[in-house]
């Protein structure tokens, strides 16, 4: 092995170049005296003609491969010398590109995990979902998810939009474990080609087949995998096992793997034959649009419903909206995801704009060093390959740091994601894709950038750089306007960050500072879970209903700690029902949209809604179930803006609904006996508060099964909740108390959704301002050690400290003032796509504006400040000897 | 003048110093003069471009150094040429022959016949 020996007896070698090199130079010395020259003319004629010795050694040195693999971690050690040298330079460029990755792979990974890889089913996005939108009262009341039986019949049969149409329904059975009959967890009735159509194979056992829609099937279920794991401690044995559901003995038959949630269902059973309603997806037509299906079966639904004009929907007027089913699930996350993925992708030029700046800055200042390396032997190659080395030491550290700040960014990114806002299926976690994207663009970056000036550097003349006098000109005052529009694209874009986050800001503060006319705290509420021995026959049911109710506030009101409770239908603020509203000798064309409420006398004492005139609610009003009715400030404003309501009558349209025949007091007219203080909702597109018109009647008046509670406590109002359904069950044991919680955490938890995209976008502007305070920083602090000499002189022939301050921050100055306008016009431009997130303030706030600038100039002269002053103190002597 | 030369040379270099080395041992200084007398003073041979081209056809086994006495009895690396290098050197000659054959058919026919070569040129009427 020739080459081996050669590697180990590599000094042997150096020892053999140097003296064959040396041997040429004395023989051709010893030719020139020969020919007659004197012994130092000839030793001076030889060096001449044979060059740089050294030169000579380093290309010859060069034709072997092991030197390349020598020089190759040489050059690996000379960069890491080099960075732990310039130790301030190597930590503000790996910190500034590791946020920047990190904090780009944190919201790749969310949006690679909710959009391409959110949903473990076939073809999901082709699956849509699709809604009837009712279109009588003005398209604001809850859309109906459920399609009856013939519609959905005609769906299946009438359609030439879909390959195939599921149908699922939410149930909740009890569960019978031989000990004790409890409800069992959520799931849903599914048609028998549900798990065809999603096609996603079982983990265990097998999935519901066409087979078990056949009369006479026994009856099987399929369980999903967090249900599995929770209820039954993941015993793979459990499978073949007999459950009582519904009193009903049901196999399980299937384990679905961890991502499969279809419907937010924790297990699946075949529809039964005499199911009432069914929810419905279908899975597209290649080619078919969203819009032609949404027609297609529009049609169709209208066709079914013509000869019935009785129907549920009058006048024919509602229309099927289809929807994709990702967003079906995602919703309005979309959003806010498409919002953080342009903000970080700001972040990340941000950051890759510095990190090019500092390497151009650093790869100038050592031009000379560059110069001198290449007149002491070092060839074009070595040089490039030199720096190329110390860029990609420089790019792997920041993608190793990048990717530690990626995996707990994501964790906290996690933690911070509103719950229910992703759909059950998607996983959130780090994946190759993304983290490979995020890494190809630091590598590129970092490289591209550090190569960059090696390659302008050698490729020009060495001498003025050698001597110095290169200095400030020529190249580098190239660079320097590549440095400078650099910053200005760096101030501009994070001002674009700042304005967006600030308007989040600004939007969440009003948001949640806002006076909501009642006071949130201590609250405590709860719904009742009604059994079906409650809804017999209109008079029976409605006199059961209330007696519950009334005994139960008796009994919640004798608890100690609470001070006052009332019954009503839905918890304040965040749910309402609405109606259209009906004046006697008042005839209005448009819908007089109302939300209304059926409460109980300690209603308004309860929430501390003080009265404006006339009177509350009675007890006796409530028990005797009068027609009276209180409107809130809103109410009497819009509809009798100069006349005073009270005595008026009114009835709320909704109740004469026909699906509320058996519930609802019909043709009503309620008599206004006074008037609350206003409280604030919210709107439906708009996410602000806003009072709207209310209405409050007795809850005695209709039988519905919504029955809410709530009580205002003088303790932890948590602390009660135990007590209450204590008396829940001591007034009839076989009423549960379904949902719970406080007005307080239910608001903490609506406000979650902004709040995530305020943290994270507040996260990447303060990120943003940091890199570009370092950017000028450093730009400033390298223009002034290059024009020291400049100072100096300007120093000598009379400038005042004063003058060279002034010089100085102008420069910078001129660069912000730049990146300001840019900025701003961009932020005009780029806003408008955040105005449906942001509510109380307009895209374009002022004040917002005026307080980013602010903000950009102090920071911007703050960064210039400490060159500038650095400047001041040049000595003029010291500054010209310097050179 | 000398950029024209020294692209000339890089190409041949390699055969150049076969030649000379297949003469028998010599040492990288008197390959340089050698190449310098017979081409009368034509290739002035750079060290940086010699020294290089020497280790290069050492590494590859076309010649073979070791350490010898000069006839003033000083210690000098001395190249040989090895089978490989023979049968190397005979391919590059051979093509070199045929290269500048056809190259010098070129400039001969060319030479001789420059009337016929403008006659139907678009240029020949403005030419004369």
């Amino acid at each position: 092995m020739h080459w081996l020996t050669r590697l180990f007896r590599k000094q042997r070698a150096e020892k053999q170049l140097d003296a064959e090199l040396r041997f040429h130079l004395e023989q051709q010395i010893a030719d020139f005296v020969a020919a007659g020259m004197s012994p130092q003319e000839a030793r001076h004629r030889a060096r001449l003609e044979f060059g740089g010795i050294e030169r000579v050694k380093e290309e010859v040195r060069d034709t072997r491969w092991e030197t390349h693999l020598d020089n190759f971690a040489r050059d690996f050690r000379y960069a890491f010398r080099n960075l732990r040298k310039d130790r301030r330079f190597s930590l503000i460029a790996i910190l500034a590109l590791a946020l920047g990755i990190g904090a780009s792979t944190v919201v790749f990974s969310v949006v690679y995990n909710v959009f391409v890889h959110a949903l473990p089913y076939k073809n999901f996005n082709r699956s849509v979902v699709f809604v009837l939108h009712n279109l009588t009262d003005g398209g604001n009341s809850k859309d109906r998810r459920y399609f009856s039986p013939e519609e959905v019949r005609a769906f299946r049969e009438q359609n030439d939009v879909f390959e195939d149409v599921i149908g699922y329904i939410h149930m909740r059975p009890t569960y019978d474990d031989g000990k004790s009959i409890r409800f069992f967890s959520w799931g849903a009735f599914v048609t028998t080609n549900t798990f065809d159509y999603l096609g996603v194979p079982p983990l265990l056992g097998r999935a519901i087949s066409k087979e078990d829609g056949s009369p006479g099937a026994p009856p099987v279920f399929v369980m999903n995998y967090r249900l599995w794991q929770r209820e039954f401690g993941g015993n793979p044995k459990i499978v073949g096992r007999t459950f009582i559901l519904n009193g009903k003995p049901t196999t399980l038959v299937g384990i679905m793997p961890l991502q499969f949630n279809a419907f937010n269902a924790n297990f699946w059973l075949p529809v039964m034959a005499n199911y009432r309603s069914l929810q419905m997806a279908g899975r597209l037509k290649p080619g078919v649009s969203v819009a032609a299906a949404g027609a297609n079966l529009d049609s169709i639904a209208h066709r079914l419903h013509k000869p019935n004009p009785g129907g549920i929907f009058p006048e024919n007027r509602f229309a099927i909206v289809p929807q994709t089913m990702l967003d079906s699930l995602i919703g309005d996350f979309r959003k806010t995801l498409y919002a953080l993925l342009a903000a970080v992708f700001l972040l990340l030029l941000i950051a890759c704009s510095n990190v090019a700046n500092l390497l151009l800055a650093r790869a100038t200042t050592r031009e000379r060093e560059i110069a001198v390396r290449a007149t002491m032997g070092a060839t074009r190659g070595r040089l490039i390959r030199q720096f190329f080395i110390e860029s990609f030491v420089l790019a792997a550290t920041t993608s190793g740091t990048g990717c530690v700040f990626a995996y707990f960014g994501l964790e906290t990114v996690v933690a911070l994601i509103p719950g229910g806002t992703l759909p059950d299926e998607s996983v959130i976690r780090m994946n190759a894709p993304v983290l490979l994207l995020s890494l190809g663009v630091t590598m590129l970056t970092t490289i591209l950038c550090g190569i960059a000036p090696a390659l302008h550097v050698v490729r020009g003349d060495l001498q003025p750089r050698l001597t110095g006098s290169g200095k400030g000109v020529g190249g580098s005052f190239r660079h320097g306007k590549l440095r400078g529009g650099l910053i200005i694209s760096e101030i501009a874009l994070s001002i674009v960050l700042l304005v967006a986050a600030g308007l989040l800001m600004r939007s969440f503060l009003i948001l949640t500072r806002v006076d909501l006319g009642f006071d949130p705290k201590n609250v405590l509420y709860f719904e009742l879970n009604l059994p079906p021995t409650y809804n017999t026959d209109l008079a029976g049911s409605l006199q059961k209903k209330n007696a519950l109710t009334r005994q139960l506030l008796e009994r919640m009101r004798a608890l100690p700690g609470v001070t006052s409770v009332a019954e009503f239908a839905d918890p304040p603020p965040l749910k309402y029902e609405v109606s259209d509203t009906i004046i006697r000798g008042k005839p209005h064309g448009d819908r007089w949209e109302t939300r209304f409420e059926m409460c109980s006398d300690g209603y308004f004492q309860t929430l501390g809604l003080p009265l404006v005139r006339g009177r509350f609610f009675s007890e006796d009003d409530v028990s005797a179930a009068r027609d009276v009715m209180v409107v809130n400030e809103a109410f009497s404003r819009q509809y009798f803006p100069n006349e005073d309501p009270l005595g008026h009558k009114v009835k709320l349209d909704t109740f004469d609904l026909p699906y509320f025949a058996l519930a609802a007091p019909r043709d009503t007219y309620f008599e206004i006996i006074g008037i609350v203080r206003d409280y604030k909702t919210r709107g439906y597109d708009n996410p602000s508060w806003q009072s709207f018109p209310q209405a409050f009647v007795p809850y005695s008046v209709a039988g519905f099964n919504w029955r809410t509670f709530m009580a205002r406590t003088a303790v932890d109002p948590n602390s009660l909740l135990k007590n209450m359904g204590q008396e829940v069950r001591a007034i009839d044991p076989s009423v549960r108390i379904a949902t719970s919680g406080t007005l307080e955490a239910s608001l903490k938890e609506f406000y979650r959704g902004p709040q995530f995209e305020l943290v994270v976008l507040a996260a990447f502007a303060s990120i943003g301002l940091v890199l570009v305070v370092v950017g000028i920083f450093s730009v400033m602090a390298y223009t002034v050690s290059l024009r020291t000499h400049e100072i100096g002189i300007r120093m000598a022939l009379g400038a005042q400290q004063a003058d060279v301050l002034r010089l100085v921050l102008l420069n910078g100055f001129r660069l912000v003032a730049a990146g300001i306008i840019i900025g701003l016009c961009a932020s005009l431009a780029l806003t408008r796509f955040l105005a449906s997130q942001i509510s109380g303030v307009s895209a374009t706030d002022p004040w917002t504006f005026a307080a980013v600038v602010t903000l950009i100039v102090s920071v911007g002269l703050a960064a210039c400040m400490l060159p500038a002053r650095c400047a001041m103190r040049v000595d003029p002597l010291v500054a010209l000897r310097y050179e | 003048m000398t950029q024209d030369k020294s692209e000339l040379l890089k190409g041949t270099l390699g055969m150049l110093i076969l030649k000379v080395v297949a003469l028998g041992p010599i040492h990288g200084y008197a390959i340089s003069q050698r190449i310098q007398q017979i081409s009368k003073d034509f290739f002035q041979l750079q060290q940086g471009s010699l020294y290089p081209a020497l280790h290069r056809l050492e590494d590859r086994g076309w010649l073979d150094a070791d350490w010898r006495k000069t006839d003033t009895g000083r210690e000098a690396k001395f190249y040989s040429l090895t089978r490989k290098g023979r049968k190397q050197l005979e391919a590059e000659m051979l093509n070199w022959e045929r290269l500048s054959g056809a190259v010098a058919l070129i400039l001969r026919t060319a030479e001789y016949s420059p009337s016929h070569a403008l006659a139907d040129s678009p240029f020949s009427k403005t030419a004369r």
